[in-house]
């Protein structure tokens, strides 16, 4: 490979790239050690130490998959995809790579701290102030390189994953910026530290990384099926409408309690609205696949693409649910969201992750994929494995959510009704890490170039046809 | 759509929600007082002491609020006054002189915001802190022996010493921080009535 005619910022979306996977690996496995110890509480008597606790172990989890894997490689991605679509590379590959590398540390120090010292106790920001600062300033860094020519291009391609890009790239700083200032920067009333935790916890989740996910949808599905979005105006309308009611859906995490009634009502109107918003945006990619079952089927980053764009749709639709009236005092407090998390995070973004490095490495880094019974490992054991522990939790939630509303369920028996769903879940969570170790394997060996590549772009094997995927002309 | 339209839509959205919330609600819950309980004569909420205070941030960090809950909700939407988890429901005002304020937002274990009612004794609370499985068989909270100091009994038991002994010739001593979190789980007593949430 001849280093010097790699664009700039590809060293940057590397190491985002592999912190990302690196990430998820460790992230996944301390997730399941957690769960493991909610099955068998006893477990926590082999190491006696504190940052072997369940209290440690799952927020450090939740802060590595959240920022370390899912923020870093969407952003490494996006590094790789900007410059491409904007027709304008990268003057500062050096500073893209010092923000690159300001993330992991902001992301390891969290991490640790998280582990050694404990969470922060506020919700969507368990690490410490000064990991936040870090990430803000990493983030300064990365996004002014992502903006760049983003304006004077604006006519040259695809409008809709501009306009999320956009969007994410203003809700991270002023979302986080000012959570921090109110919550740790000044001396805010608890009653309104609650409501800026959940605000925060929206535009984290359905403000920057829901849109960082439909950007590389609405850039990469276009381009891998020679399709293009057929109606702009609905777009358009799903991406104003999902700026407007994005940052109320964390109201609807609390019930009566300390949120003004009003905002758990908007929140409520919010979240079904963003479900209808989330089917006029799978009306479009429907539109987009519709016909291409075969090539989905054969070309890995499609086929992940496709997954990731109906999970996000099904996200949203599970959101609505959850927030009916009529559901939602049943199930708010239960561990129905997390399954509605491990659909968004593991389905949703991890799948459209997954596929964009599929897609868009070998154009970064001038390499190709192994023709490798890993990458059907990858496929299956992460799609398979994320359902069915999402399906667990839910099933699970719905039991602990009626228990928890009949006053003549035992309070002590509440974690019983958990124990065979947890069963399920810990196996499916370790089948996704499965996959993931699988995904890891197979990258890394395509890096180093320790097998023959078989085309550009990753096919699962025994095609009957091979069709390296017209992606040349993302070869800027 | 011009670029320059997209980013003031965007950002205009933006601080349309966050002016929304955290101002509006800075307008209709931070600006909150205690209020003065007749029958005792002192203002509630109360003003939690600086161990308690410390304490808070050792319950952040020991992670009780993956598994707990700070919010005991009314009797129209859950079951939870009838557990006897409070005797009413909690209000943005309780949370006035909370810092860092918890919501919680998963109950494997019962809520705990009226905690210091329920259990004011505090070795229950520090035995339970060592090991809840003394307490209870089952239950599925987790251990935190390094919160207490193991020290060599000797003829007289220390004052603040765990009625429990690792291995007949230990004693365990509470650290600061246990101190502290068993403070702060005192101090979560909701058992006065504010105006806007009178006792059931």
């Amino acid at each position: 490979m001849n280093r010097s005619r790699l664009p700039q910022g590809s060293t940057a979306a590397l190491v985002l790239i592999l912190g990302s996977i690196l990430a998820s690996l460790v992230g996944a496995g301390l997730q399941l050690l957690a769960n493991t110890q909610l099955l068998v509480p006893s477990l926590d008597r082999l190491i006696p130490m504190a940052w072997f606790n369940y209290g440690r172990l799952a927020p450090a989890s939740q802060f590595l998959l959240s920022y370390g894997w899912l923020g870093s490689g969407l952003l490494g991605v996006l590094l790789i995809l900007a410059p491409r679509f904007s027709g304008i590379a990268f003057r500062y590959g050096r500073l893209l790579f010092g923000g690159a590398l300001l993330w992991q540390l902001a992301i390891l120090s969290g991490f640790t701290q998280i582990l050694l010292e404990g969470s922060s106790g506020l919700i969507g920001m368990p690490q410490p102030r000064f990991v936040s600062i870090l990430l803000i300033l990493s983030f300064l860094v990365l996004g002014t390189g992502l903006t760049r020519g983003l304006g004077r291009s604006w006519k040259s391609g695809p409008l809709l994953p501009r306009l999320y890009l956009l969007l994410a790239l203003l809700a991270f700083p002023l979302g986080l910026g000012s959570a921090e200032a109110l919550l740790r920067g000044t001396v805010t009333p608890g009653s309104v530290q609650i409501i800026t935790q959940l605000l925060w916890h929206s535009f984290h989740q359905h403000l920057w990384l829901a849109p960082l996910g439909i950007a590389l949808i609405f850039q990469l599905l276009p381009t891998l099926t020679g399709r293009a979005a057929t109606s702009l105006n609905l777009g358009l309308l799903a991406w104003i409408a999902t700026a407007l009611f994005g940052g109320w859906l964390g109201t609807v995490r609390a019930s009566d309690g300390p949120i003004p009634s009003w905002m758990q009502s908007t929140g409520v109107v919010a979240s079904i609205l963003m479900a209808f918003v989330a089917i006029g945006n799978g009306l479009l990619v429907q539109n987009l696949t519709e016909g291409r079952w075969e090539e989905i089927r054969r070309t890995v980053a499609l086929r992940f693409l496709s997954v990731g764009a109906w999970s996000y749709a099904a996200t949203y639709i599970l959101l609505a649910f959850l927030s009916l009236p009529w559901v939602r005092p049943v199930m708010v407090f239960t561990v129905a969201w997390p399954a509605l998390f491990e659909v968004f995070h593991f389905l949703f973004l991890g799948c459209v992750l997954a596929g964009s490095v599929y897609a868009l490495l070998p154009v970064g880094r001038e390499m190709g994929w192994p023709n490798s019974s890993a990458l059907t490992w990858h496929f299956w054991c992460t799609t398979l494995g994320a359902a069915a522990a999402a399906s667990g939790l839910l099933l699970a939630g719905s039991f602990q959510g009626l228990a928890l509303s009949d006053a003549g369920v035992p309070t002590s028996t509440l974690a019983s009704y958990l124990r065979p769903f947890l069963f399920v879940v810990i196996f499916a969570q370790f089948f996704w890490l499965v996959g993931q170790i699988a995904f890891a394997s197979v990258l890394i060996a395509s890096l180093l170039r320790l097998f023959p590549t078989a085309a550009p772009m990753a096919v699962f094997r025994n095609p009957t046809v091979i069709r390296p995927a017209s992606i040349g002309h993302l070869h800027g | 759509m011009k670029p320059t339209r997209a980013l003031a839509i965007a950002f205009g959205a933006l601080l349309l929600t966050w002016v929304a919330q955290a101002a509006v609600g800075y307008l209709q819950v931070g600006r909150l007082e205690p209020v003065l309980n007749e029958e005792t004569n002192l203002t509630v909420p109360p003003v939690p002491s600086g161990l308690a205070h410390t304490g808070a941030r050792v319950f952040a960090s020991q992670g009780c609020l993956e598994c707990h809950s700070l919010s005991a909700r009314g009797p129209k939407d859950s079951a939870d006054l009838t557990r006897g988890w409070g005797q009413r429901r909690s209000v943005a005002r309780d949370y006035l002189f909370r810092d860092p304020a918890m919501l919680g937002t998963a109950r494997i274990g019962p809520d705990l915001s009226n905690i210091g009612a329920r259990m004011p004794e505090g070795d229950k609370l520090m035995q339970h802190l060592y090991d809840p499985r003394l307490l209870k068989k089952n239950s599925t909270c987790p251990t935190h022996p390094w919160l207490f100091v193991k020290k060599p009994a000797g003829p007289k038991a220390e004052p603040d010493a765990l009625q429990v002994s690792p291995d007949g010739w230990h004693q365990l001593l509470p650290s600061y921080h246990a101190k502290a979190l068993v403070a702060y789980l005192q101090s979560l007593n909701a058992n006065y009535a504010l105006p806007e949430a009178p006792l059931k």
